[in-house]
Parts: structure tokens; sequence; C-alpha cells
């Protein structure tokens, strides 16, 4: 499906820490995951900034290793605030997506 | 930060020659990505430019990163490095219009959610 981006960019944020939630992983990794899903446009520029910005918020504890090759890699995991937020986007998400579909069954 | 390289920025001079080093060693596209992403987020600068320094430090160490990885520039910012330096910029003083916008929305759905004790 083309064109998603602009429709994905509000819950990215927390399909990420989903994807960090579920075991410690690397910005590359976290990329490849969305691409299977099926969401194709989400480069690794765009995970970045939204990595940057978690670490930013506080919600991930970030661990540098060393790589087989050139520069360290970040690993992220999620802290309590985290986990917290996390918990928040689904509440949210439930929401949307229970009103979404009501309009759609067109039922009030 | 020394009352010396305040008033002359040496030490921003020092700065950019080490980002201009590493560049340098980053293959041709990446070099072409990066000297994009440079001139797009000078529109973020203050007016000494000294806090774009940690988020061109980032973005170098992004593309240092995922080169060594072997993956392709396109792999990596895709089309929108106007976006991506908006996003990487992001937070004060940088925020769009959306942002504002999305902000609201998100208040406007805590609330309700609040309302539903949920």
């Amino acid at each position: 499906m083309d064109d998603l981006t602009e429709m994905l960019k509000g819950t990215l944020e927390g399909c990420v820490l989903e994807i960090i939630g579920s075991e410690e992983t690397y910005g590359y990794a976290i990329t490849r995951r969305l691409n299977e899903l099926g969401f194709a446009d989400v480069v690794e520029g765009t995970v970045y900034t939204i990595l940057l910005r978690l670490e930013k918020n506080g919600l991930v504890q970030v661990t540098k290793r060393p790589s087989g090759m050139g520069p360290p890699r970040k690993f992220y995991a999620l802290n309590d605030a985290g986990r917290e937020q996390l918990a928040t986007f689904w509440a949210k998400w439930e929401y949307i997506t229970s009103r979404i579909d009501k309009l759609k069954e067109g039922g009030r | 930060m020394k009352f010396w390289e305040a008033m002359t920025g040496s030490d921003l001079t020092r700065d950019w020659k080490a980002f201009e080093a590493r560049a340098e060693a980053l293959p041709a596209d990446y070099r072409a990505a990066w000297e994009q992403i440079k001139a797009h987020l000078f529109s973020y600068g203050d007016f000494t430019g000294r806090n774009l320094m940690p988020i061109l430090d980032n973005a170098l160490g992004l593309l240092e990163e995922t080169a060594s990885d072997g993956q392709s520039i396109h792999e990596v910012l895709g089309d929108d490095i106007a976006g991506f330096c908006a996003a990487l910029a992001g937070g004060e003083g940088a925020r769009s219009h959306r942002d504002r916008w999305r902000e609201q929305l998100n208040r406007n759905v805590a609330r309700k959610l609040g309302r539903l004790g949920g």
C-alpha cells in the first residue's frame, strides 16, 4: 500500500515503542521489522528521529555496544516511563479504532 | 566554552573541521546527502549556529553507522531529507504547524480518555 506515511506518522512512535518493548534492539532492526510488517515507506532516518525523541523524553534506556565493523551501535530498551507510555499508546489506539470502526459501520 | 572561543567562534571552526573530516570518509552518495542535510538544517540554526552542532553530530553518526552497514542512502533517508531534518531539529523552537496541531489532537483524545475513565 502506498502513501501510508502520512496516516502512520502519529502512530509510528507507538509502533517503535512496541517493538523495543518486546526486546532490546537497534535502529536498523526496527526499520526492517516495520518493513516486514508492510510499512515499506519507513526508512531508517524516520526511525532514527523517533529514537532520538524517545531518548530525549526519557522513555528508553540506551546502551552503546561495539559492532563487528564501523562505529558502535546504540541499543534501546524500554524503561518504566517507556512502558507506561506504551500502555497509554494502546489505550489511545483502542479509542481511535473503536470510534472509526463505529463510523464505518454507520452506527452511532 | 572559553571566553576566547565564544568571541571568535574558534571552537565552531574546530568542530566544523572535525565534521568535514568525518564526512570525507563517507561514500559519495552519503556525502551528497550530508551536504543537503547541512543546507536544510541551517534554517533551524540560532545566531551562531551553535545549537546545530549536536544535531549535526547525530546526523553524521547515523550516516556513518548506516554506511558501514552497506545500506544505500535511499534506504536510510528516503526522498524526504527536508522532513528528516525538520524531525531532527524538532522540539522547541523548531516546531512546525503540524506538530502543534497534532499536539492539540493528542490533548483532546487524552481528555476524552480521561472522561471515560480509561
